[in-house]
């Protein structure tokens, strides 16, 4: 079984309007799994554009998400704070538009676009990684002072000791990281060059060396033991002198630029304790010897340090134990007073209350933050607000619902022909919120007696080693320096994978000069630029036309391939789908309304709408009446009360228009929402024009 | 179908080597580039191609939207734009090369000769002349010519029945024949041209109820009575699937598929001969697609219509059309019957199309292979410049004599 990546549950999401309430998303479930493509088709106004906004957390101001869950890395990012989706936006997931002319800046160069997103994140990245370090430092230095255990201040002496070292080692890093790329530039361009050796003429070849001695020249770093040797020296100044670089020297300086890459990398901040803390003439200036000589002098501090934060961390978590212990008592009184009828005044004071205790229970220097503890606060308030403020709002929704139906009715008994329906209220579910807010108290309670159940397996010597070890890898990532230069040339190097031909012209001309498909490329290699897990693929190819639209599928799904992406693709258009789904599921109205492998969908389609999706198009061997489906969308803002296909389905029956069909399970992976498949049902074939298609495909598929 | 009943068909609309260029920048951008068809009475002619290669502008070329830059085009024989600009470079080419030669001869002192050929030099440029200033007429005035037509057609049917009409309905004839000749005087043979345009919301004017848009062409053709105005849109409403109740709205109120029906019924109500329909379905939903091409295959079917139709979405093409054009950068490069072009795709670029349709069906898709095409590596120009030939019967290809050779052969293979 494959990773989950993503999952959604229930998402059910509304747009204000000024017509009333539309109903845009009701009720979908859904997994991405890594590595595969999903496929979601459906026609304009089925939600699915809706949906994927939601993952990425750019609705629309007037949505309103009413109910469901968005998993994404075991968080619920329907429950993210802006600031939190910034992080995760382009990071994590990133997003392919419809229209690349939209949604690149027509007045900014494509070269500015590409690095614009890595330079901010790699300041904000920078910046982040230092707030975080440095509230974790006083973290712990508050629970240790806490614990009582370090009266004569020496647990601050060790942490003052523990900063420096760090801040010695991360300046060696960044040092170290520029010298590294550098070397990494020049051996690929080298690399590029020694592969075309025989066919470039005299002076590019001159002209490209130029290049990569510029490069090989900026790579000396003491812990590069091999671009500070003599023999890198002299080769270097050997093959700079006007005479023209051989292939022999070349591939010796290629030799030497990968031997210095595999050196391994040492540990900064070892060395960083080394040059703050040791006497004049202890450190030894080789860079072999300095390693090994940093770790071992490091030891002892390390143990020390190590040792005065166990305790700490100790005393947290039995303070914060002791707290749960406590918590679940109240939550399991507080449930009942949540269960029976809501009052205004006891049940938000009380959700105050819960919420001040849960967040004390917060222990603070924990590394995995559990969501529901976290999250729960603000939760149950906002249950609470939206319980109430619902509750007034029904009873003037139900008035007016009363009213006008009243005056439709008597209009009626006056026998005027009236061209206006009464919109049904647009009433809050408020079981709906009393039954979330116990799931959460509920979840809440779970994981807490699941704690402390284990609180006699923890661990602080292990707990204390993630601790330093995040501590570490926050003030190496303050290292990685993202300059301008460096960008630039990550962009080109994307331009090359996303194959636009001449990338360095390409990076500096504005997006007009360039082709449809070339500028739906640009926006492709942008949603690439922050290395992302999820892509999502919003129509990417409905404004191009068919050659181009081949060839950006290729490269959607060659990238996904080499990245190991996990894709959601959207379209309306069934021929794309084939092309790129592992599974795919169809929308209608807001709803699912089948789910299946790419092979399921297309040979054994089940739904009514999917039959009629597919005999609608017209493909090469079509000949006479196409079956259109007649009629048009529901609109949402008064969803039918049955299934929402039913008024434009010919097979529909009479139970369609009455109850919302199921999820009826065909096979492991294929399912389908029709009451067709009820066991009860006629037995319904599907429509020859279909299984005509089906059967000369499959014909065609012998064949070759 | 056989060789005679083609050539029985009627030719509704001929292309003459139409060129349609732009200002652009500096330069000239040619959209279309010296293209030639003939589209018959009653048939779909399919134009495809990528978007930027001139289709659109074939299209609005076709119906006067724009002045076009050289060749003709003939519509029922009567010839409705014409382009002078190859006529115009042609004459000062003559006039410079006959003035070369008239010096020579003048040079060597021979005067007869220098005379005779001053003489033919001014009788091809008065007859170029000539054919200019009958280009400009027949561009600026080709309705002309046939709204008088209708006009005597008019009166002699009405004077028929004047004669014999009793007194006491003499009245109401002549009012009757007042109305009928102000709308033949307003009569124009492009009005036989009618367009269907690629998207429903932007063609649509949103403050024009639906009865107003669709009556609008039959108000300036100078119709003045309301009830035979309603009575018309009312069937045209009828003929597209909408119902009367509609005509009183405001197209915001319609859904993509119905607004594009408003299109063609505005379209319809001029009682067309072709149609030009320019994408219509691209911007529509998948389940209305459907619902548009059969309507336009009952009223094809009905009416008997002519249709032009510009599309990118080769499917719906060779559903639709009879014969096919492929066409690249402004030139034609492909055109066959529908079925033979699908068969036997000559041309490297229109190979490359087919190559590219997406089908719905998961195995025959992970298996397919695009073809690109790059007319620089498929062609050899350099030397031998390629025309528009037939290498087929009925299909036609523009290449060069080698490559005619070999698609000639490939043609004999298959």
């Amino acid at each position: 079984m494959m990773n989950k990546k993503l999952e959604v549950k229930n998402l059910r999401i509304s747009f204000r309007t000024a017509g009333g309430k539309v109903q845009a998303v009701r009720g979908i479930n859904f997994d991405l799994y890594e590595g595969e493509t999903l496929a979601i088709v459906g026609e304009s106004g089925s939600g699915k554009s809706v949906t994927t906004r939601a993952i990425m957390g750019i609705s629309a101001l007037n949505a309103i998400t009413e109910n469901g869950e968005i998993f994404y890395d075991g968080k619920d990012l329907l429950k993210f704070s802006e600031e939190d989706f910034q992080e995760l936006r382009g990071n994590k997931i990133a997003m392919i538009f419809q229209d690349p002319m939209s949604s690149l800046n027509p007045i900014v160069k494509v070269g500015k676009q590409l690095t614009e997103a890595m330079l901010l994140k790699n300041r904000t990245r920078r910046k982040n990684s230092r707030k975080d370090f440095y509230s974790m430092i006083k973290k712990l230095r508050e629970t240790v002072k806490a614990d009582g255990s370090d009266e004569n201040g020496e647990y601050a002496k060790l942490i003052s000791q523990f900063v420096k070292a760090e801040k010695m080692g991360v300046s060696a890093e960044s040092k170290y990281l520029y010298a590294r790329k550098n070397a990494e530039e020049a051996a690929e361009r080298l690399n590029g060059l020694l592969v075309t050796y025989q066919k470039e003429s005299e002076p590019s070849r001159r002209a490209k060396c130029g290049g990569i001695f510029r490069y090989a020249a900026k790579c000396e770093d003491e812990f590069l033991p091999v671009f500070e040797g003599e023999e890198f020296k002299t080769l270097l100044q050997k093959l700079r002198s006007p005479a023209a670089p051989g292939e022999a020297d070349l591939q010796r300086l290629q030799a030497l630029l990968h031997e210095g890459l595999a050196a391994p990398v040492p540990d900064f901040y070892a060395i960083g304790y080394l040059r703050a803390f040791s006497k004049a003439g202890e450190a030894p200036q080789e860079p072999d010897k300095i390693i090994n000589t940093a770790r071992e002098f490091c030891k002892t501090f390390d143990a020390d340090f190590a040792k005065a934060s166990e305790r700490g961390v100790l005393y947290s978590f039995r303070n914060s134990t002791q707290k749960k212990e406590q918590a679940i008592a109240h939550l399991k009184d507080m449930r009942k007073i949540f269960e029976g009828e809501w009052q205004s005044d006891s049940i938000l004071s009380a959700a105050k209350s819960l919420a001040k205790e849960i967040d004390a229970c917060i222990d603070p220097v924990e590394i995995r933050k559990e969501s529901a503890e976290r999250t729960f606060g603000s939760c149950l308030r906002s249950y609470c607000t939206r319980y109430f403020k619902g509750a007034r709002k029904n009873k003037k929704e139900n008035a007016r619902y009363a009213k006008q139906t009243a005056k439709r009715e008597r209009l009626l008994s006056k026998n005027k022909s009236i061209d206006w329906k009464v919109a049904p209220p647009a009433l809050t579910d408020l079981d709906a919120l009393k039954q979330s807010a116990l799931t959460a108290i509920d979840a809440l309670t779970a994981l807490y007696e699941r704690k402390t159940a284990d609180a006699s397996r923890f661990d602080p010597k292990t707990e204390t080693e993630h601790i330093i070890g995040y501590l570490k890898a926050r003030a190496s990532e303050t290292a990685a320096k993202v300059s301008k230069t460096s960008a630039k040339r990550r962009a080109i190097r994307l331009l090359n994978e996303v194959g636009i031909p001449d990338a360095e012209k390409r990076y500096s001309q504005y997006p007009f000069q360039l082709s449809g498909g070339q500028r739906q490329r640009i926006v492709i290699a942008i949603a690439l630029s922050a290395d992302p897990d999820i892509l999502i693929c919003d129509e990417p190819t409905t404004a191009l036309d068919v050659t181009i639209q081949a060839q950006i599928l290729e490269l959607i799904n060659k990238v996904k391939r080499e990245r190991k992406l996990s894709v959601i693709f959207i379209t309306h258009d069934l021929g794309v789908v084939a092309n790129i789904a592992d599974r795919i599921a169809v929308m209608y109205a807001g709803k699912i309304v089948e789910y299946g492998t790419a092979e399921e969908i297309f040979y054994s389609p089940a739904h009514p709408y999917t039959w009629a999706l597919l005999s609608s198009v017209p493909d090469l061997e079509s000949s006479g009446r196409l079956e259109a489906i007649p009629g048009t969308p529901p609109n949402m803002i008064y969803p039918p009360e049955g299934d929402a296909f039913a008024e434009r389905n010919k097979y529909a029956m009479e139970i369609d228009f009455k109850r919302e069909p199921p999820m009826f399970r065909i096979t492991e992976t294929h399912y389908a929402a029709t009451w067709l498949l009820h066991p009860m049902a006629p037995k319904v074939e599907i429509p020859a024009s279909v299984t005509d298609r089906i059967r000369r495909i499959k014909k065609e598929a012998e064949n070759e | 179908m056989s060789e005679n009943q083609t050539d029985k068909r009627e030719v509704l609309l001929k292309v003459e080597d139409l060129c349609q260029y732009f200002r652009s920048g500096n330069g000239e951008l040619k959209a279309v580039d010296g293209i030639s068809f003939e589209i018959y009475k009653g048939e779909v002619f399919g134009l495809v191609g990528e978007s930027g290669c001139g289709k659109t502008t074939t299209g609005r070329s076709v119906i006067k939207l724009y002045k076009i830059t050289s060749g003709n085009i003939l519509f029922k024989g009567t010839r409705i734009a014409a382009g002078t600009r190859k006529l115009r470079e042609k004459l000062s080419d003559l006039r410079r090369e006959g003035r070369k030669k008239i010096s020579a001869f003048r040079k060597n002192k021979d005067t007869d000769a220098a005379a005779r050929e001053k003489q033919a030099l001014d009788d091809t440029i008065r007859a170029l002349r000539e054919e200019i200033r009958k280009a400009e007429y027949d561009e600026k005035h080709c309705n002309r010519a046939y709204a008088e037509a209708e006009v005597v057609k008019v009166r002699e049917e009405y004077e028929k029945k004047r004669e014999c009409c009793p007194e006491s309905e003499l009245e109401s004839l002549n009012k009757e024949y007042k109305e009928k000749l102000r709308v033949a005087s307003h009569e124009r043979i492009t009005n036989k041209i009618q367009m269907i345009f690629q998207d429903p919301i932007a063609s649509l004017n949103p403050r024009m109820t639906v009865r107003d848009t669709i009556a609008e062409g039959l108000i300036i053709k100078g119709i003045r009575n309301k009830k035979y105005i309603d009575e018309q849109v009312y069937k045209m409403l009828d003929l597209v699937g909408l119902v009367p109740e509609h005509a009183g709205r405001y197209p915001h109120e319609f859904s993509g598929g119905q607004r594009q029906r408003i299109g063609i019924a505005r379209a319809l109500i001029m009682n067309p001969e072709l149609i030009i329909a320019d994408e219509p379905i691209s911007a529509l939903d998948v389940s209305i697609q459907a619902q548009v091409i059969n309507l336009m295959n009952d009223l094809r079917k009905t009416f008997g219509l002519t249709v032009l139709f510009i599309a990118h979405d080769l499917s719906v093409v060779k559903y639709f059309s009879d014969r096919i054009a492929v066409m690249y950068f402004g030139k034609i490069v492909e055109l066959a019957d529908a079925d033979e072009l699908f068969l036997h795709p000559l041309h490297p670029y229109t190979r490359s199309l087919l190559s590219a349709i997406p089908l719905p069906d998961p195995i025959y898709e992970k298996k397919r292979k695009r073809i690109s095409y790059n007319p620089l590596l498929a062609h050899d120009y350099s030397e031998d410049k390629p025309s528009f030939r037939e290498i087929g019967k009925k299909h036609f290809v523009l290449c060069n004599d080698a490559e005619a050779e070999t698609y000639r052969k490939e043609l004999e293979n298959k």
